[in-house]
């Protein structure tokens, strides 16, 4: 059997975790719950609350409650949680930690390696975070697939006729767009666009200023100041916004919000869907914009795209389904359930990752060009900040370049290289993502040649190296924000301050079902008699049937001691099953 | 160094369609996950050549590789001239535009 690889959807609102089990995708649930909302909290006795008990308690703990952590990766910024302060990798490490132990759960064994899905329009620093947040919660991230890849994947595995297809994929934070062709089981992605600021929280936001404004006007009261009314109106804008997917109208009711010189404020008002759609039209004008640069980067057009398939819950709106008919002149697709494609993705590329027969191949693209600057003109003036696009957008990965520059004045020591992600032709107005500097140069005369190679792998993460061509001597390093680059230490220190929060979980009257089951400390002879187990397991294939019974028979009776937590009774059939293996080995 | 169309495994005549169609027959056989070098050589070379535009400006701007052995003996080789036979240069003079047989001969006697 091979090793088990999980694949997971990191989300802003939701996340989920997906396994490949005897060829078909399977969405795990924690109880009957498929979807672990992205909330992190602590709760009163300080254990550790996430998903579904962590955003009840965002109503009335806000101040001890964090949600959409997504946002904020890859920035160097700490979050107060009940008065510690976190990274937000290690906040999504909590939820990663959850998304591993409801896997090990099912599988009932340990998970320690997964492949995570990230927005394509994911920058190298956010990306970066993820995998952060991965090791934090002790799981090997073994790639990151961008989530419209991924939804692509869940939907082209099973094509069989040559298409090509649209993924619209607007979640709750982010907005990615991608052209995929379909064809004799490869998926690939010919462009890919997006926005990794925009989403479903934005568009709670404009309802969310809305309400504030009609709280001014009716009762002249800034309700910003108070921490528990604005999780009451978030919570409030997010439901009027999913009664909107489905109603023309949404009734507000929020009753004692707070008080305000002695009386009670309550909110009511009515919200129609048409006023809705009005306050987002902007965000969703912004993502038909970027449909069409993707299709110009596929050097397509509407009518050469097949399908549309729709993915993340914001594509619930029918605004967006109006919009995309508009657009293309057919429905989208939405088969796949929008919250779980991503995930199933996930895992099909998990399982092709793992060794296990899947026939489709995967073949990505980068949405950024990453480039360096150079002495150069810009509209037609001497400029010392040309940028030099190195790799281009829409460039299939992996993808190593390399350029050669030279030194501008004689005896010049020291190169000092910026790399930038972006498209302008000034330099400085795309974003700088690392620099460094090469020394020691040769004393020699202006041109002295430098070359630069850019590499960027699978996962969308950019290596770079430079070498003086003359002597070899070479400076290479992995980008990383600079700012918010964890070092290894700090990502161990981060692992067991994450894992001794886990350590103080009390479950709650919710959490019963999902306790982790590979946190508790286990007696070293049935953390062995496990091993034996595994090891046992993995021989079935190989072993007579007659072995294979008595096998089954000693991993029965194990299980029986392990549950009834009877160690001594464990010695003697581990012995035996130890035996067997020993005697089918040699 | 092989030639795009000997990677992809296509005719020198191949459409755009074939071209595909081949370069995914070999990533799926090579998909990227698994040799990275070999899947950026199949890669390239469907690059070079997947539309008109593509391999026109391959045909034009990539010299096949010299074989210098052989165009040393080709430029050490001194052409043989033909040898004619009496017999032959009898027919010669007898030859109508139209014996197409007795020019054929002639013509084949030339080569080594």
């Amino acid at each position: 059997m091979n090793e088990i690889i999980i694949g997971i959807d990191l989300g802003t609102t939701n996340s989920e975790v997906a396994i490949v089990e005897q060829g078909k995708v399977r969405v795990i649930a924690d109880g009957d719950k498929k979807i672990l909302p992205s909330f992190v909290g602590i709760d009163d006795h300080g254990g550790i609350l996430v998903g579904e008990a962590a955003r009840n308690q965002y109503l009335v703990y806000p101040e001890r409650t964090v949600k959409s952590i997504k946002r904020l990766m890859g920035q160097n910024i700490q979050v107060d949680l009940a008065g510690q302060s976190y990274a937000p990798q290690e906040i999504s490490a909590i939820i990663l930690k959850r998304l591993k132990a409801i896997a090990e759960k099912h599988l009932g064994q340990p998970v320690g390696k997964a492949v995570i899905t990230v927005p394509a329009y994911f920058s190298d620093a956010q990306r970066q975070a993820t995998r952060e947040a991965g090791e934090i919660a002790g799981l090997d991230v073994v790639r990151m697939i961008n989530e419209p890849t991924a939804a692509a994947l869940a939907y082209g595995a099973s094509q069989i006729e040559a298409k090509r297809m649209l993924v619209y994929d607007l979640g709750g934070g982010t907005f990615d767009v991608s052209v995929v062709n379909v064809q004799s089981g490869v998926v690939e992605v010919l462009s890919s666009h997006g926005d990794n600021h925009l989403g479903g929280d934005d568009f709670d936001q404009q309802i969310i200023e809305h309400l504030l404004k009609h709280l001014q006007k009716t009762y002249n009261v800034d309700a910003r100041g108070h921490s528990k009314a604005m999780a009451r109106i978030t919570r409030a804008a997010e439901n009027a916004k999913l009664l909107l997917s489905d109603e023309p109208y949404a009734r507000i009711e929020e009753e004692y919000l707070l008080e305000h010189e002695g009386s009670a404020i309550h909110l009511s008002l009515e919200l129609s869907r048409l006023e809705y759609e009005m306050m987002i039209e902007d965000y969703i004008n912004a993502t038909l914009d970027a449909v069409h640069i993707a299709l110009k980067g596929a050097k397509l057009t509407v009518a050469d795209i097949d399908e549309v398939i729709l993915v993340g819950g914001s594509t619930r709106m029918p605004c967006i389904r109006e919009r995309m008919f508009d657009e293309f002149g057919y429905e989208p697709h939405g088969e796949v359930d929008p919250d779980l494609c991503v995930a199933m993705g996930a895992a099909i590329q998990a399982a092709m990752i793992g060794g296990q027969q899947v026939d489709t191949v995967l073949v990505d693209v980068t949405p950024y060009t990453y480039g360096t600057s150079a002495i150069g003109t810009l509209n037609g003036q001497s400029y010392p900040f040309m940028y030099v696009p190195i790799i281009h957008k829409n460039s299939v990965l992996p993808i190593r370049k390399t350029e050669a520059f030279m030194t501008t004045h004689d005896g010049q020591e020291v190169v000092e290289v910026t790399i930038y992600q972006g498209e302008d032709p000034d330099a400085l107005n795309n974003i700088s993502i690392g620099e460094f500097r090469i020394e020691g140069l040769r004393d020699v005369e202006a041109g002295n040649v430098i070359t630069l190679t850019l590499d960027l792998d699978l996962n969308g993460i950019l290596h770079v190296s430079a070498q003086e061509k003359d002597t070899g001597l070479e400076k290479s390093i992995t980008i990383k924000n600079a700012l918010s680059r964890f070092e290894s230490t700090t990502l161990d220190t981060a692992r067991q301050r994450i894992t001794s929060l886990f350590g103080h979980l009390e479950p709650g009257p919710d959490e019963q079902g999902a306790a982790e089951p590979f946190e508790e400390p286990a007696a070293p002879e049935i953390e062995e008699a496990r091993n034996v187990m595994a090891k046992a397991e993995s021989l079935f294939e190989q072993v007579s049937d007659a072995d294979k019974e008595d096998m089954v028979d000693l991993i029965g009776s194990i299980t029986a001691c392990i549950e009834a937590g009877d160690i001594d009774g464990l010695r003697e059939p581990v012995e035996q099953l130890k035996d067997i293996i020993y005697y089918l080995e040699s | 160094m092989k030639t795009p169309y000997e990677i992809l495994n296509v005719a020198a005549d191949a459409g755009d369609a074939e071209i595909k169609q081949a370069y995914l027959r070999k990533v799926k056989g090579n998909p990227p996950d698994r040799d990275r070098e070999q899947f950026q050589t199949i890669h390239s070379a469907y690059e070079a050549i997947k539309d008109h535009k593509s391999r026109v400006s391959h045909a034009l701007f990539t010299a096949p590789e010299a074989d210098f052995e052989a165009l040393l003996d080709q430029a050490f080789t001194v052409a043989q001239p033909p040898r004619i036979g009496p017999e032959q240069f009898n027919g010669l003079l007898h030859a109508g535009i139209d014996d197409q047989t007795l020019l054929n001969a002639l013509a084949n006697s030339g080569k080594p």
